[in-house]
């Protein structure tokens, strides 16, 4: 069975090709089609995942291109860390197909929709797949484009073509860090399988120096996939996609690539003490900067959007900590409990019709299960005590605190209270109070979307328990067992740690139960004494407007004056070689006048030439 | 010689090649003695006959060596793998020929079809013999039977100034060919191979200058047949004259059979002892690399001022044949590869452009570069299959000439010394040829239609097509298929 792997990536790519040749006949088939094929993938992937849960690591390459001594391969490579997101990205993938089924009803062009959907699908579970560094960049590459063409799906908005725009520059300056850094490392090592690297690097055979520099560059790939400080801002606007989308691509899998990119290259971060403290800073930077940011947004996907910014600054902080346990383990976590918080919101978007949480209130009466789903959501990111996000974020506190960084454990504390105020600043407002709007004619989600969203429920309570600090360990056990560079596998946390994290997730209910349900602070009022503030917060603290200002505005500069350099300097120039060659050409086919005669006449030169050289250079 | 010697000989490793030769005799009789209806049909047995001999030429995949007849017939991988490329090049010259049945420029099909039948013949005894008389009439047999194949147009003009210009020129490389090798075989004392090699690297002395001056007038003679400098010059008014297929033909079977003489007569004797005899091969390293570079500028450059396609085509083989030349200035298992593999390529690329210029020349009656103007509107699916074939030999990734160039490319780099000046040419030709083979995407896509008239693709016409585009993208992303198959 685990033969088969090379054929999990096959299946969706398979799917995208046929739904896209076939894109005006199937319209009516294309959602069974693309359900079918999903369905099948993530068959394929259960067996694989517990053939290879028993067998162990497992390696299957072919050579792709050899030259001299270099051989590029391509492969499969299975070990606990990729069967796990391979599991993880087929399961919420195939939750996706069954979603948009309902989501996208009616659309005209849904088999364009789904085939681009298989098209990610395809490239993502290529990613994980990867045995070595070049194969992974190709789908890293395939993963952005499956990005940019589902933001750009509703193309004929401006807004959306802006966004997969800005989405697909804002990671490519990230994937060149990346590039660097994979050029840097193939010339230290001489191999891009990631096993190599781990040997060279552990056998400390790459100076300190240039590990570093190279963490540093791949790390700057992962800060663009995975919309981390500074290179975040496309991943807010990337909401102009459909939800479903936004729930696969920008919440669950895709821009936690970046973080799974960390994981896979550990050896190189545990080699260089400075890198792990940038990926920890940025991570915790990013957790409580954007954590802020989304307390004053007023559109749901926007605020879900912040939050999962947010808490992939968790994870890289987990990761920068030493804890690539807990950072592996709240990326599963997450997976569930946003990718269901995403799906909630698509039902309330399509219900409602619109995104702005002012025109909501009060939906918890007429949407039950999406309501409850969504509560579920909000529990389990907020860390509310046995729910799945709770285990995972206790267990990155406690990473952070065994790691001694004291003032990054009260940010990312920190970070943890604003997290559980606006997520329950969203639930009270869109589910709780009074309906803005009659909701008379408001009808709950067909079966299929009600249906992914109980199952991802289900997980987000309870997926947790796979890693607890009570009843076993489980998921670390097994991360550790497969990675050999590890040293240290749990910590053994203080009890406070996870009191504190209680506190703190309680408190944040708390206040935002205080503030939207109680009604207790005159929330006008609030917003004009720190009006600065909020306006600072909800205009993103100014971020795009300042990249606006410099690097779009001095690129455009830039551009400019290379424009005129084009047109003047290196096209004359151009003009000139060319020029140069057309009339050697013309030339040249003077000679050929069509006279027989001269053919057997320069022939003959030629041969004379030679002999005559030859001869010259003393052949006699 | 008795009959029991004769007999033990393992004549069934000859299988191919007498399933070409009792199809050809067949057709022959058949074309003279047969009904009418069975004349129809023809050009069907004779792509039955090339079935037939591939379907017996692949299970020999891994065959011991075998010799019959003192190494007069020689099977090798060397051989073997060179006939794979040749009847599947010449499996898609018969399918192009069938897609376009109604041809009336051509009166006598059916000699067309048994010449090409005999020239594959040729071309395949140049592959499989160890001995320079059979080597010599494999070559001849392959260059009578393309002689009359350029002149079947009878009414023609271009064919007939075509096929005389072929003559004469074919038959001055011959002259020099067999002067060559007249001359190592008064060094040597022998014609076969092996001996040859063996005499070379025994006591050469005082003979050594002659025997060179014998490589180099046969290595000049064989120019002719694959195209370049200094015999290049009879290419493009050939290529013109000739109806598409056999342009086709010349251009990659024609070709191939070339670089297989060259390489298995160099190849043999300079490294059939075992030892390579490198003193000898040194001294013609230099007139190779000159020759190559000489073709690779001739070539794409004088391409730049073609306006019509067979001798824009024409020109740009010239080129090829030049990128080719590299790697012969090396003898090891990696050129070997190398020019085998670039040849694979070049065989789906090459025949799929003609084909297309084919079907278009057919529709549009003309050759010029205008039948390419807005193609991407009147026929998308031409279009797209055609710039998948410009964009392979023009060496982008993803296709199967950017892995026969990368290997070229890097094999020239790796080579000792490296061979930094050739790898330089290469790429500079490569751009070069960017100019002349994107100007065809230009006129494709951008400019608005000029030639009247709708175009449409046929079944029939399609099927090499397909064959074509399919061959070049997957040995453009799968190339380790064939390398691995080349051991």
């Amino acid at each position: 069975m685990i033969y088969l792997a090379w054929l999990i990536p096959v299946v969706p790519f398979v799917s995208f090709l046929c739904l896209l040749w076939m894109r005006k006949a199937a319209r009516s088939l294309a959602s069974w089609f693309a359900v079918a094929a999903s369905a099948i993938t993530f068959g394929l992937t259960l067996a694989v995942f517990f053939a290879s849960f028993q067998q162990g690591t497992f390696t299957q390459e072919w050579s792709w291109l050899t030259i001299g001594s270099i051989d590029i391969t391509f492969g499969v490579l299975l070990n606990p860390l990729n069967s796990l997101m391979l599991l993880l990205v087929s399961f919420i993938s195939f939750l996706i197909h069954v979603y948009s089924m309902g989501y996208m009803k009616g659309d005209s062009r849904i088999s364009v929709y789904y085939g681009y959907l298989g098209l990610f699908t395809s490239a993502m579970l290529g990613l994980v797949l990867s045995p070595n560094l070049l194969q992974f960049y190709m789908f890293w590459e395939l993963v952005g484009l499956g990005s940019f063409l589902l933001i750009g799906f509703y193309f004929y908005k401006n807004s959306a073509k802006q966004a997969a725009k800005k989405a697909f520059i804002m990671t490519r300056i990230g994937d060149v860090g990346l590039l660097i850094g994979l050029i840097l490392l193939f010339w230290q090592t001489n191999s891009l399988r990631f096993t190599d690297i781990y040997t060279s690097i552990t056998a400390g055979q790459v100076e300190a120096g240039m590990v570093t520099l190279i963490a540093i560059l791949i790390f700057i790939g992962a800060i663009g996939k995975s919309g981390q400080f500074p290179l975040h801002t496309w991943l807010p606007d990337a909401m102009e996609g459909p939800t479903p989308v936004s729930a696969l691509i920008h919440a669950a899998t895709m821009v936690a690539a970046g973080v799974y990119l960390v994981a896979v290259m550990y050896p190189l971060y545990m080699a260089s003490a400075i890198a792990l403290t940038v990926v920890a800073c940025v991570g915790a930077f990013t957790a409580i900067y954007a954590a802020t940011i989304g307390l004053v947004q007023n559109d749901i996907k926007q605020v879900l959007a912040y939050s999962t910014i947010s808490q992939l600054g968790y994870m890289m902080l987990a990761m920068g900590v030493l804890g690539y346990t807990a950072g592996v383990f709240h990326l599963f976590t997450h997976a569930f409990f946003k990718a269901l918080l995403f799906l909630a919101a698509g039902s309330v978007i399509h219900a409602l019709h619109t995104q702005n949480i002012k025109e909501m209130g009060g939906l918890n009466k007429k949407l039950k299960v999406t309501s409850f789903s969504f509560l579920v959501g909000a529990l389990a990111i907020s860390g509310f005590p046995l729910l799945s996000g709770f285990f995972s974020k206790e267990e990155i506190l406690a990473a952070v605190w065994a790691d001694g960084q004291y003032v990054l454990f009260f940010v990312a504390l920190g970070a943890a209270f604003l997290t559980s105020l606006y997520m329950f600043r969203l639930y009270f407002l869109v589910f709780r109070g009074e309906p803005k709007k009659s909701l008379d004619h408001i009808q709950e989600a067909p079966i299929g979307m009600k249906a992914t969203m109980v199952v991802l429920a289900i997980f987000a309570l309870g997926i947790g328990y796979v890693n607890t600090p009570w009843f076993g360990t489980f998921l670390g056990d097994w991360l550790t067992e497969g990675a050999s560079f590890l040293t240290g596998g749990h910590h053994s946390s203080p009890v406070w740690i996870m009191l504190a994290a209680t506190i703190v997730s309680l408190g944040g209910i708390a206040l935002a139960y205080y503030i939207y349900e109680g009604k207790k602070v005159d929330q006008g009022n609030w917003k004009q004494s720190f009006s600065g503030t909020y306006r600072m917060l909800s205009r993103n603290y100014y971020i795009d407007e300042f990249y606006e200002l410099t690097f779009v505005k001095g690129t455009r500069g830039l551009g400019m004056a290379f424009h005129y350099i084009e047109m003047y300097v290196v096209s004359g120039m151009m003009d000139m070689i060319q020029g140069f060659f057309f009339s050697i050409g013309k030339t040249g086919s003077k000679t050929q006048n069509g006279q027989t005669q001269t053919y057997g006449a320069v022939a003959f030169l030629g041969l004379v030439l030679f002999m005559a050289f030859y001869i010259w250079k003393g052949g006699y | 010689m008795d009959l029991d010697t004769l007999l033990s000989f393992n004549w069934g490793i000859m299988a191919p090649e007498f399933t070409i030769l009792i199809v050809g005799v067949l057709l022959t009789v058949i074309d003279l003695f047969g009904p009418t209806s069975v004349k129809k049909n023809i050009p069907k047995l004779g792509l039955v006959g090339v079935i037939l001999a591939f379907i017996l030429l692949v299970p020999q995949y891994g065959h011991d060596q075998v010799s019959i007849l003192h190494d007069t017939y020689l099977f090798t991988p060397f051989a073997y793998y060179f006939k794979f490329i040749l009847l599947i090049g010449a499996m898609l010259i018969f399918l192009m020929i069938l897609s376009n049945e109604s041809n009336k420029e051509i009166t006598d099909r059916s000699e067309y079809i048994y010449l090409l039948l005999s020239a594959l013949l040729g071309a395949m005894m140049m592959a499989s013999s160890g001995d320079l008389i059979t080597l010599f009439v494999g070559l001849e047999l392959l260059s009578l039977s393309s002689y009359i194949m350029v002149g079947l147009r009878k009414k023609s003009l271009r064919a007939n100034e075509g096929a005389m210009k072929y003559v004469i020129n074919g038959s001055i490389a011959t002259a020099f060919t067999l002067f060559g090798m007249s001359y190592i075989y008064g060094v040597s004392g022998s014609t076969n191979l092996v001996d040859i090699s063996r005499e070379m690297s025994a006591s050469l002395g005082t003979a050594e200058p002659v025997a060179t001056i014998g490589f180099i007038m046969m290595f000049i003679g064989l120019s002719f047949k694959i195209s370049t400098v200094p015999f290049h010059m009879w290419t493009p008014d050939v290529y013109e004259g000739a109806s598409t297929p056999v342009t086709a033909f010349l251009s990659v079977i024609s070709k191939t059979a070339g670089f297989v003489i060259i390489m298995n007569i160099f190849f043999t004797i300079f490294t059939g002892n075992g030892e390579a005899n490198t003193s000898l091969y040194d001294s013609m390293l230099l007139f190779i690399a000159v020759l190559a570079i000489l073709s690779m500028l001739v070539g794409n450059l004088i391409a730049l001022r073609q306006r019509n396609m067979k001798r824009m085509l024409a020109y740009s083989s010239i080129g090829h044949a030049g990128y080719m030349l590299i790697p012969l200035t090396s003898i090891s298992q990696l050129s070997v590869e190398n020019v085998w593999f670039y040849l694979f390529a070049y065989s789906f690329m090459t025949i799929g452009a003609f084909m297309v210029i084919y079907l278009l020349e057919q529709q549009k009656k003309s050759e010029d570069i205008s039948i390419f103007t807005g193609l991407y509107q009147t026929s998308p699916v031409l279009a797209v299959c055609m710039t998948i074939f410009l964009i392979s030999l023009a060496g982008i990734p993803g296709t199967a000439g950017f892995i026969g160039k990368f290997n070229i490319f890097v094999g020239a780099i790796l080579a000792e010394p490296s061979l930094y000046i050739l790898a330089a040419v290469m790429a500079l030709g490569t751009i070069i040829s960017y100019l002349y083979y994107f100007n065809i995407l230009v006129q494709m896509f951008i400019r608005p239609p000029q030639l009247e008239g709708k175009v449409s693709v046929r079944v029939a016409e399609s099927i090499p097509l397909i064959a074509c585009v399919a061959g070049t993208i997957i040995l453009g992303i799968f190339p380790f298929l064939a390398l691995n198959f080349f051991q």
